[in-house]
């Protein structure tokens, strides 16, 4: 911070000017819903509501009835250990495959790359289809391999234990997020410079200390961020436990933040309710993350 | 180091959209807005309606209103009611014309989602419509729904596979569970074979040895539904259930009863309790197994008096959105599809058509006895207001499922009639 300040401009609107559309995009885009989600979580609202009739404000009685019930805090606590394991098995799984597409050989890494890419374009429903068919209790490819093998897997039903449903639930959601970090990542490490990896390699570095050295510091940043987009995605996710519910496993036992609201709100009819756990949802969202956000700034702030 | 500052910009607003971007991934199929202003949207679930009805309601209604348009979108039963919150309450969004099973009906019309069909009623049917159906969409005297077809499930089997481990079919309650086990024990290979197929998440087939057994899944007392799972009666009903899930049935304990075609054609199935038009999707050579059919008999589900079992008393009612822009086309689209040609096409498939004077169309052989027979003694859900929110929410679907998997009857039963307590009570 040393350069010596340019002249000031003449004052100018421009600047403004140009922030003004995203201003107002963000204002109507997330203003309005959110106005109305706080709105909402302090009314008694329910599908009469929906269809005309006048809400009644309730003041706080839907949060002093969530917080009061324990369902609420087991769902948050799933949510959290679910949100915390897939972001961080899609950061190792992400960033390992950044790294080996670099010792890959051209047609290799296209292959691979050919191959997330698939993977990350496919419709989520449709994808959804498919793991849903593999791991059929009845006629699941899963099943039927494991089987061949030797193992007792006739007929096992994949979804009906909540660890079991969530463990491929974990299978589902780590497949479709790890392209977009391996890719990211992979980005970044280009932009490490042969150099310095030669240099350490020349001083003796080993390969976990290149990375840990040499890779590891250079694309922080974009680790970072990644990591954080990872964590407010798994916390939110949502059409994966929806469609594996409906498919089998029990509704209640497999509740994360998403179904729980839904269920209770477009489901059960009670839009007041969910939306003051939608409220719990954002509070949460902006704890975990605060400390990511954090860090970032003050690395731009040192640079 | 811009790139850092403009990651961070970035990051920020994607942070601020996903963090507030709510639930939005559950990817409806949504129409492109209104772009005709006389597209009439109906709103058909699964595959009960035959073509032949479809084309036929196409065809005629485009016929007699030049230049408009008739667009069927068929919805799956499965999140029909959440769909059906969300899309009916929207103006842009809500289909003109919807199918809504008949234990749904009464909640949507308690909250106004529907128009009143009332001063059409006569030309719609009027006294010749199904009456259990007309009475649950009457709020105040007013008629905001009407009967699409009926149809209460009836127990298919395999005369084949009876006649190989020497069984015939039963007569009452007890032989019926006998009989399953039975089935199932002569036929060990492959282990998902079922002597009565009975997925985990079928509560609406389970409620039948609930109410054979004199209980019920919720009783008003007082002036408030409360749930009645855990009365003597019901746990005794619920005990069969948990019997029949553990020493008679192969299906997955806790799959849905979609597409119960797909066991029966593949030789996994002695019997199972599926609605009669599900004989089409069997004889149908692309869903089914045409060759199967010569071994396929029917009879009602029998009580423990020997008399037919309550079942669920199954169907559709329909209805025109009250929000939609083209009442008067929407309510045309009713009157055809109550119309004496349409109805008889659903006769002819198996499904009891929604006007009483139209019965005899569905024939005398054995499918048309176990229809009546089943419909004799058919039962509706609770009539609670909120009785939609509680099939929106899963309670049935998770009791049965938990009751499959081996649990304590009675402990899984208070549990559910604490969690149905509350969600009548809205």
């Amino acid at each position: 911070m040393t350069s010596p300040r340019a002249p000031r401009a003449p004052r100018s609107w421009l600047p403004l000017g140009l922030l003004l559309p995203t201003v107002v995009a963000l204002t109507v885009a997330l203003g309005y819903p959110l106005t109305r989600q706080v709105g909402l979580s302090f009314q008694e609202f329910g599908l009469a509501q929906q269809f005309g009739r006048p809400p009644e404000w309730v003041g706080l009685e839907n949060y002093r009835d969530l917080v009061t019930d324990r369902y609420l805090w087991l769902v948050i606590g799933r949510s959290l250990a679910f949100c915390l394991v897939n972001a961080a098995a899609t950061m190792a799984i992400g960033t390992a495959v950044a790294l080996l597409m670099r010792l890959m050989s051209t047609p290799v890494r296209l292959l691979v790359q050919s191959g997330l890419l698939l993977a990350w374009a496919m419709p989520v429903l449709a994808s959804l289809t498919v793991w849903q068919w593999l791991f059929d209790s009845q006629y699941g490819v899963v099943n039927w391999l494991l089987v061949r093998f030797g193992a007792d897997y006739e007929g096992h039903a994949w979804l009906l234990e909540p660890m079991s449903f969530f463990f491929v639930a974990t299978v589902v959601v780590v497949w479709m997020s790890v392209p977009f970090v391996a890719f990211t990542v992979y980005a970044a490490l280009t932009q490490v410079s042969a150099d310095l990896v030669e240099a350490a390699q020349l001083d003796g570095a080993g390969a976990w200390q290149r990375f840990r050295v040499v890779y590891l510091p250079a694309a922080r940043p974009v680790l970072l961020v990644v990591a954080l987009l990872q964590v407010i995605w798994d916390l939110r996710v949502f059409t994966q436990i929806y469609v594996l519910q409906q498919a089998g496993g029990v509704t209640r036992d497999t509740n994360l933040l998403g179904t729980y609201i839904y269920r209770l709100g477009i489901g059960g009819g009670d839009f007041g309710a969910a939306a003051a756990v939608a409220i719990f949802m954002l509070a949460l969202t902006v704890v975990l993350t605060a400390p990511y956000v954090r860090m970032m700034l003050s690395a731009e702030d040192e640079s | 180091m811009r790139i850092k500052t403009t990651v961070a910009i970035a990051t920020m607003a994607m942070l601020a959209l996903s963090a507030c971007g709510g639930d939005d991934g559950d990817d409806e199929p949504t129409s492109g807005g209104a772009t005709e202003s006389a597209e009439i949207r109906v709103w058909i679930n699964g595959p009960d309606t035959p073509q032949a009805a479809r084309d036929w309601l196409k065809e005629t209604f485009e016929e007699q209103h030049d230049g408009s348009t008739l667009v069927i979108e068929e919805q799956q039963w499965d999140g029909l009611v959440e769909r059906l919150t969300t899309a009916l309450s929207s103006e842009s969004e809500t289909p003109d014309v919807v199918e809504v099973g008949n234990t749904q009906a009464p909640t949507f019309t308690a909250a106004g989602a529907f128009a009143d069909l009332t001063d059409r009623l006569d030309e719609l049917g009027g006294e010749d419509l199904l009456p259990g159906f007309v009475e649950g969409a009457t709020v105040d005297g007013q008629v905001y729904a009407v009967p699409y077809y009926a149809g209460s499930k009836y127990v298919f089997y395999r005369k084949d596979l009876f006649e190989d481990a020497g069984l015939s079919v039963p007569t009452t309650m007890d032989e019926f569970v006998e009989t399953a086990i039975a089935l199932k024990e002569a036929n060990p290979e492959p282990a998902s074979f079922s002597g009565f197929w009975l997925p985990g998440q079928d509560w609406r087939n389970g409620v039948s040895f609930i109410w054979d057994a004199g209980g019920d899944l919720a009783v008003e007392q007082d002036g408030a539904w409360q749930g009645a799972l855990s009365t003597p009666e019901s746990i005794e009903g619920l005990e069969t259930v948990q019997r029949l899930f553990q020493e008679a049935s192969g299906a997955a304990k806790d799959g849905n009863e979609a597409d119960p075609q797909t066991p029966f054609c593949n030789n996994e199935v002695g019997m199972m309790s599926a609605p009669g038009w599900v004989r089409g999707l069997i004889e149908d050579p692309e869903t089914g197994c045409p060759d199967m059919m010569e071994n396929v008999g029917v009879f009602a589900l029998p009580g423990s008096d020997g008399e037919p079992a309550p079942v669920l008393l199954g169907g559709s009612d329909i209805a025109v959105s009250a929000k939609s822009e083209h009442p008067e086309h929407a309510m045309d689209v009713v009157e055809l599809m109550l119309s004496d040609e349409y109805q008889t096409i659903f006769a002819e498939n198996g499904l009891t058509p929604a006007k009483m004077s139209l019965s005899p169309l569905l024939g005398d052989d054995e499918f048309a006895q176990a229809t009546i027979d089943a419909a004799s003694n058919a039962k509706l859900t609770p009539a609670a207001p909120g009785w939609a929110m509680v099939e929106g929410s899963r309670v049935l679907e998770d009791l049965f499922v938990d009751i499959a998997k081996g649990g304590d009857v009675a402990e899984l039963a208070a549990a559910a009639d604490e969690r149905l307590d509350e969600e009548l009570a809205r």
